[in-house]
């Protein structure tokens, strides 16, 4: 039985026309042509009409003078039309933020009501959820908007909680806690209190295994960032060192050439190439020889190569981002600089004072106390109650979705039900609520461009503002796609962070 | 079980129906078939045997290109499996395939999996392909469920069903992937009956199976693999009284 | 793996879920049990009963408030509906209303979709809705005291028949009766209300809203009883003809596929054809194609075709998109395209005679389907004295136009951007992969600012379109990414079994994708569809930002803006999102259904 007893047929290669791989490859490049052409098409076809229509182009726009007043933000009159997008940008931040944290808060409060034993409870959840979800969230926006505009007219001392909690016609305002001068140095103390904390952790956790009883490594954990918070308060002063550090780095990096940044990079990039090019051949070596290449290999490097040669183009090509580089980092570290003065180190508790200030007129965005102008308040209640009710779905379900067998377990091995909840159904529904809670953050953080529709200075009103006056519509809109496709890409990269570390303590 | 032992035909005369030629096969680094050499005759069965993870399904699924063999070449009634679409469309309506897990489509009916393929591959006229899955029903034995859902059927006559919806496409070779490892026992035995049934009509079969009496009482021949080689071939008769190789001595130990 | 037929699987695999028998509990243990069980949950009993009770309390302040205008969503209820449909042409909104109910009425019985409800569970419900209004009476601040005792007469006989009922029947009755006759007795029983309870006629004349009193206006009520008995009539045709006529469902399928194109460009627009123009050119290229390109798929249908079968298709491809190099008429490029998508997918479809027959049968079919609409949306219509092809009319006839023609766009768009995702050939991969990921990372609003300012920059001289088609063109494009990845879960739920078991009988990729893996996929997919639909239907009303006349836009910019309700903004924004709530909340309710009945997410 070897194949010398008989004579291999040579193996005939079909036709062009009927071998499936190159079928398989000419729909697929045929396809790709047709839809680049149509891309390349519709471009061109841009540009003629926007000459046709005498609109010119460019995005000399971010460095004129916008020529209009913002409602809100860092930066009510911003001097040019980058600046003003930059506000527009810290805006949505600053909704998405506290909408996430407190649609969170919310949320896991109402899916826990939704399984609550209590009948009262249970029924109000309920009908929260099957009301706040159901209407869309640009009503809800309006019609909060509504509701705030025919309020009480501002003035001194309205109520409900006259001089401490005001809801007037232009917003909501609160007495606000603030931190003084020395917080960065205080800041600087909690973070070396909670790399201890985790030392801490670590230990009381090794012990617990090791003696079998309840160390409670939270709890002592905890304590030690407190402890370390309170003793800041007495000896952040001794981190004003660290001023004049940030200011040599800062000034170090200021003196860099951006060519030379650019000339790192460049090398970065060719590393990159080289090791992923390595790694790759690397791949197909096996105590059997080389295995073959396949089609999609061919594929994948071929993209890699066009993908590989994009990223040096921009590189090389635009000298601006290793400019870009340079400047913002420099500027992050004069920050720094300037937030860790030497000046306090005199004055040990001077320094993180908490002050109240009690809110004031709604004059502007401006110290007098926690101010929500009523845009902000629509467009806060509406992503909070909206998203609080998604996530309050996902929370019932996640805990739903813990198998009843466990349960049983945990109550046959005898553990409390604090302990139950904490040990084995947390842990559990957790992987499973975490992906859909990443996609609700991603959607809240999308929703915030319904801010438009009320009038809160985001980073989409502030631009259709721009290019109604500057006539930059194209630009504007990459601005906007690049902006809101990064918030995706860095948001989704942390809930999958989080989701493949779970993951590998599942195994 | 039987100890009855097929007698010898000689088939050297009869047509080639898989010829299989230094046929090699490697997943990544892994080389899961090494230079399989081997004919298959017409109205032969052929029973494959070996440990697990030997190789037998990345054979038997090379000869109908489920899976792509790298070198080597594989005839299949004259025609060469390549990339050519012509030739794939051929071997796959002339082969008939029956998986370990059956995978009946669980959104058709028992007819409309039967009669699925013929309609649209074969093209015949619905009516047409209707009375021929019910002649084949008939013939596996459950004529009377042909409008239930396979969930709703137990795992054997599932199988029975599979062996139906390979048979209406008219194959000229039957390719068997462990067709019982996945039955309770008392279902096996009318899943073998249908096999033995076929095996009788002339029907061209290659067979995986765990199952020595049916290798014994149906195959003309029996291949042994093992670490993707072919081990040993030779009749029932030789290979379970007198194996030549020591690695087929040691397997008909454990197994026996 | 599988397991011993089981008794309650019954025909069509399908698992019938036996009503659990609850158990009878005495009100004070249920109480006790589910109130006051320990210290903590009866503090969380108060509190909440105390923060329900402020909540109704201010709600019923806001609806019942001296200041409220309710007049001002009530004379202007037509405009949230329809916007300024000519009222002499109104006849044809009720035609279209009266369609769509007599599609439903039919669909109800052919899927025979009613859920039942209890004997037992209706008198509770009867019961507590008497309840819920008597406490409206009781509860609501500011109302006069004549008020509150109709409220609590009104509320007291639903509440008497419950309780009566509840004691007539015994604890475990268990018979039941069809939702559906529950649901149009009450709707009839508001309907006869307009007839006889003088809710006042609100009429807005010379500029100046009038509320006269008396009963509703003739033109409102005459046609809403003429549509209750519309769906009674077509549900109880449907239930004769179901056991007759075997293709019912696959018929209203199609019917409801095409009900928004005929609806939209016959119905509601009613083109003014020109009978040279049709004579001239929109017939001959219409039966040019259907004859001439029905001879070509009779060919390629051929077994014999083979791969010449597929060249000349590939060719035909070919030709057809170089029909967009040089001018020529569009319908004539659409045409092409068509008969290029069909030549490519005969060999598909291509069976017996028969099979053969049907499928060139069904392209002349879809042929004039879509060379009559096509031609009727570019003619001028007789309602709206427009340019050619914009469709003029707007509140929830939009909104639903906008969302039914964004579903029915973006599912083949998704699914197939969910195959190229989930297929083995790397650059559709890529392509769809970079396509939804995008997408996904951008709101929906910009993507509607981009389609309302630049689409029609980018189109080519002599091509225009008119707003809301170029919204919903960047709104399927939007939603088909999000489809897409709904179906793809149901896609890659398919094992690899099925996969080799539909390629070792030899069906072809196309075949094994279309009979094989989506019908299953998307059975998987439904609860998530549905959901997209839902959000497709609530998110329409983002196209306000960029100045479309939909619901929302009408209930918060125009009714405010109008004399006489000037600043009424509220009472008509509390309607709109009523009518988004019921639209949302009950389809989620149906899906919630059907997911039970095909036995879906059940662990
Ligand atoms: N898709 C794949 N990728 C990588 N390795 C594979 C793949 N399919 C099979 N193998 C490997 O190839 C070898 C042969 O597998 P095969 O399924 O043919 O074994 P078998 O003889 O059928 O075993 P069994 O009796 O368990 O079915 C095994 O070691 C398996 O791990
Ligand atoms: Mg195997």
């Amino acid at each position: 039985m070897t194949a010398s007893q008989t004579e291999h047929p040579a193996t005939t290669r079909p036709p062009l026309w009927r071998d499936a791989v190159v079928v398989k490859w000419v729909a697929q490049v045929f396809t790709l042509v047709v839809v680049v052409g149509v891309l390349i098409f519709l471009v061109t076809q841009a540009k003629t009409s926007l000459n046709d229509n005498g609109i010119r182009t460019g995005f000399d726009f971010i460095k004129t003078n916008p020529g209009f007043q913002l409602a809100e933000g860092i930066d009510t009159s911003p001097a040019t039309g980058g600046r003003a997008l930059y506000v527009g940008m810290v805006n949505m931040f600053r909704i998405t933020f506290v909408g996430i944290i407190f649609a969170t808060m919310l949320g896991v409060l109402v899916g826990l009501g939704r399984l609550s034993g209590n009948w009262m409870v249970e029924k109000v959840s309920t009908v929260f959820v099957e009301t706040i979800r159901n209407v869309p969230l640009l009503v809800q926006i309006i019609f909060y908007d509504a509701v705030i505009t025919q309020l009480a007219p501002v003035e001194f001392g309205v109520g409900p909680i006259s001089g401490w909690f005001m809801v007037t016609q232009k917003g909501v305002s609160m007495p606000r806690i603030f931190a003084a001068d020395g917080f960065y140095q205080w800041a600087v103390v909690v973070l070396v209190g909670a790399v201890v904390a985790r030392f801490v952790y670590r230990h009381e956790v090794d012990r617990r295994d090791e003696t079998g009883q309840d160390t409670k490594p939270g709890f002592k954990a905890m304590g030690t960032i407190v402890a370390f918070g309170l003793l800041g308060l007495l000896i952040h002063p001794l981190f004003g060192f660290l001023g004049p550090i940030f200011g040599g780095i800062a000034r170090v990096i200021g003196a860099i050439p951006p060519g030379a940044v650019q000339l790192a990079l460049i090398a970065l990039a060719a590393t990159a190439v080289v090791i992923w090019i390595r790694r790759f051949w690397a791949s197909f070596d096996g105590p059997s020889g080389r295995a073959k290449l396949t089609d999609d290999d061919w594929f994948r490097i071929v993209f890699a190569g066009i993908g590989g040669l994009l990223v040096a183009a921009v590189v090389v090509l635009w000298p601006g981002l290793s400019a870009w580089i340079v400047h913002s980092t420099h500027d992050f570290f004069r920050f720094l600089e300037t937030k860790f003065e030497f000046g306090n180190w005199s004055r040990p508790l001077d320094g993180m004072r908490p002050g109240v200030i009690k809110p004031d007129r709604f004059t502007s965005f401006s110290p007098n106390g926690l101010t929500m102008s009523r845009a902000f308040a629509a467009v806060f209640l509406g992503v909070v109650l909206y998203t609080a009710s998604f996530i309050a779905e996902i929370i019932r379900g996640g805990i739903l979705a813990v198998p009843k067998g466990q349960l049983e377990a945990a109550d046959a091995v005898g553990l409390t039900k604090g302990q139950k909840l904490r040990h084995i159904v947390l842990p559990q529904a957790f992987r499973v609520i975490l992906p859909p809670m990443g996609n609700q953050y991603l959607n809240l953080a999308k929703n915030t461009t319904l801010a438009i529709a009320v009038g809160y200075s985001d980073l989409v009103q502030v631009g259709q503002t721009l290019y109604n006056q500057s006539g930059r519509t194209i630009e504007v809109m990459a601005i906007w796609m690049l902006f809101y496709l990064s918030v995706s890409l860095g948001l989704s990269s942390i809930v999958n962070f989080w989701n493949v570390r779970l993951k590998l303590v599942e195994r | 079980m039987t100890d009855t032992v097929k007698q010898h035909r000689d088939l050297s005369n009869a047509k080639d129906m898989i010829v299989c030629q230094g046929v090699n096969k490697w997943y990544g680094d892994f080389q899961a078939l090494s230079d399989i050499t081997a004919t298959v005759k017409e109205t032969e069965v052929v029973v494959v045997l070996g440990p697990s993870g030997s190789g037998k399904s990345t054979w038997i699924r090379c000869v109908n290109r489920l899976e792509h063999h790298q070198s080597g070449n594989i005839i299949v009634d004259g025609v060469e499996l390549t990339n050519d679409v012509r030739n794939i469309e051929k071997i796959r309506s002339e082969v008939g395939m029956v998986f370990q897990q059956f995978n009946l489509f669980p959104h058709l009916t028992v007819l409309d999996n039967i009669t699925l393929a013929p309609k649209w591959v074969r093209k015949l006229p619905k009516a047409e392909a209707e009375e021929k899955a019910m002649e084949l029903l008939e013939i596996v034995g459950i004529p009377e469920q042909a409008d239930k859902y396979p969930g709703q059927m137990s795992g054997g006559q599932q199988q029975r069903v599979a062996i139906a919806r390979a048979l209406a496409m008219e194959p000229r070779i039957m390719l068997f992937d462990e067709p019982t490892s996945a039955l309770d026992p008392e279902m096996i035995k009318e899943v073998l009956d249908v096999m033995k049934g076929l095996a009788r009509s002339g029907m061209t079969m290659m067979v995986v199976t765990h199952e020595m009496g049916f290798a014994r009482e149906v195959a003309d021949r029996i291949i042994f693999m093992e670490d993707g080689e072919i081990v040993e071939v030779g009749t029932p008769e030789h290979f379970f009284t007198d194996p030549e190789e020591d690695r087929t001595k040691l397997f008909l130990s454990q197994i026996l | 793996m599988t397991e011993p037929t089981s008794p309650n699987v019954t025909a069509g695999g399908r698992v019938q879920l036996a009503r659990p028998k609850e158990p009878y509990i005495p009100p004070r243990e249920w109480i006790r049990d589910n109130l006051f069980s320990t210290p903590f949950n009866s503090i969380l009993t108060v509190l909440f009963t105390a923060l329900v009770f402020v909540m109704t309390r201010g709600m019923l302040g806001f609806i019942f408030g001296h200041d409220r205008r309710w007049e001002a969503p009530a004379t202007n209820l037509r405009f949230l509906m329809t916007q300024a449909y000519p009222d002499e042409q109104y006849i044809r909104v009720w035609f279209t209303f009266g369609w769509i109910l007599a599609l439903a009425g039919l669909s109800l019985a052919a899927w025979n979709a009613a859920p039942r409800v209890g004997y037992r569970n209706l008198a509770r419900k009867a019961a507590s809705v008497g309840v819920a209004v008597a406490l409206i009476g009781l509860v609501a601040p500011a109302m006069s005291t004549s008020g509150r005792l109709q409220y609590v007469l009104i509320g007291a006989i639903p509440m008497a028949a419950g309780i009566i009922a509840l004691k007539i029947l015994d604890n475990h009755d268990t018979r039941d009766m069809s939702a559906f006759v529950v649901q149009v007795l009450v709707v009839a029983g508001i309907i006869l209300s307009l007839w006889t309870v003088p809710y006042g006629q609100h009429t807005f004349v010379d500029g100046a809203a009038r509320v006269d009193s008396g009963t509703v206006a003739q033109s409102t009520k005459l046609p809403l009883t003429i549509m209750l008995l519309v769906i009674i009539a077509a549900f109880y045709v449907g239930r004769t003809i179901r056991p007759h006529f075997k293709q019912l469902k696959a018929v209203l399928g199609g019917i409801w596929l095409l009900s928004p194109f005929i609806l939209t460009t016959l119905v509601l627009r009613d083109p003014a054809f020109d009978s040279g123009h049709l004579l001239s050119t929109d017939i001959p290229i219409g039966l040019a194609f259907a004859l001439g390109g029905g001879a070509i798929l009779w060919l390629l249908s051929s077994a014999k075709a083979g791969e010449t079968g597929r060249i000349a298709a590939a060719i035909i491809l070919v030709l057809a998109f170089a029909s967009f190099l040089t001018p020529m008429r569009m319908i004539v490029r659409i045409d092409a395209l068509m008969l290029a998508g069909a030549a490519l997918s005969s060999a598909t479809f291509a069976g017996s005679r028969e099979a053969r027959l049907r499928f060139v049968g069904g392209w002349m079919g879809a042929i004039v389907i879509v060379n009559w609409l096509v031609t009727a949306t570019n003619t001028p219509s007789t309602v709206f004295g427009l340019p050619t092809g914009t469709f003029y009319g707007g509140g929830l006839t939009l909104t639903l136009i906008i969302t039914s023609f964004t579903l029915i766009f973006a599912f083949p768009l998704g699914v197939t951007m969910a195959l190229a995702r989930t297929s083995k050939m790397p650059i559709f991969r890529v392509m769809s992969t970079a396509y939804i990921e995008t997408i996904r990372g951008i709101p929906l609003i910009t993507v509607f600012i981009f389609f309302a300012i630049m689409l029609p920059l980018l189109l080519p001289d002599g091509m225009e379109v008119a707003k809301i088609p170029a919204i919903v063109i960047g709104y399927v494009l939007f939603s088909s990414a999000y489809l897409a990845e709904n179906v793809r879960g149901g896609l890659q739920s398919i094992g690899r079994g099925q996969h080799e078991a539909a390629e070792a009988l030899g069906l072809t990729t196309a075949q094994k994708t279309l009979m094989i893996t989506l019908p299953q996929a998307l059975r998987v997919s439904i609860p998530p569809l549905v959901g997209q639909a839902i959000g497709t239907f609530k998110e329409s009303s983002l196209v306000l930002i960029v100045g479309l006349f939909d619901l929302l836009f009408i209930a918060r910019n125009v009714i405010p803006n109008t004399s006489g309700f000037l600043g009424a903004q509220r009472e008509p924004l509390m309607v709109a999102s009523f009518i988004y709530w019921a639209g949302s909340y009950s389809m989620s309710k149906a899906s919630q259904r059907v997911e039970r009945k095909l036995g879906l997410g059940e662990r």
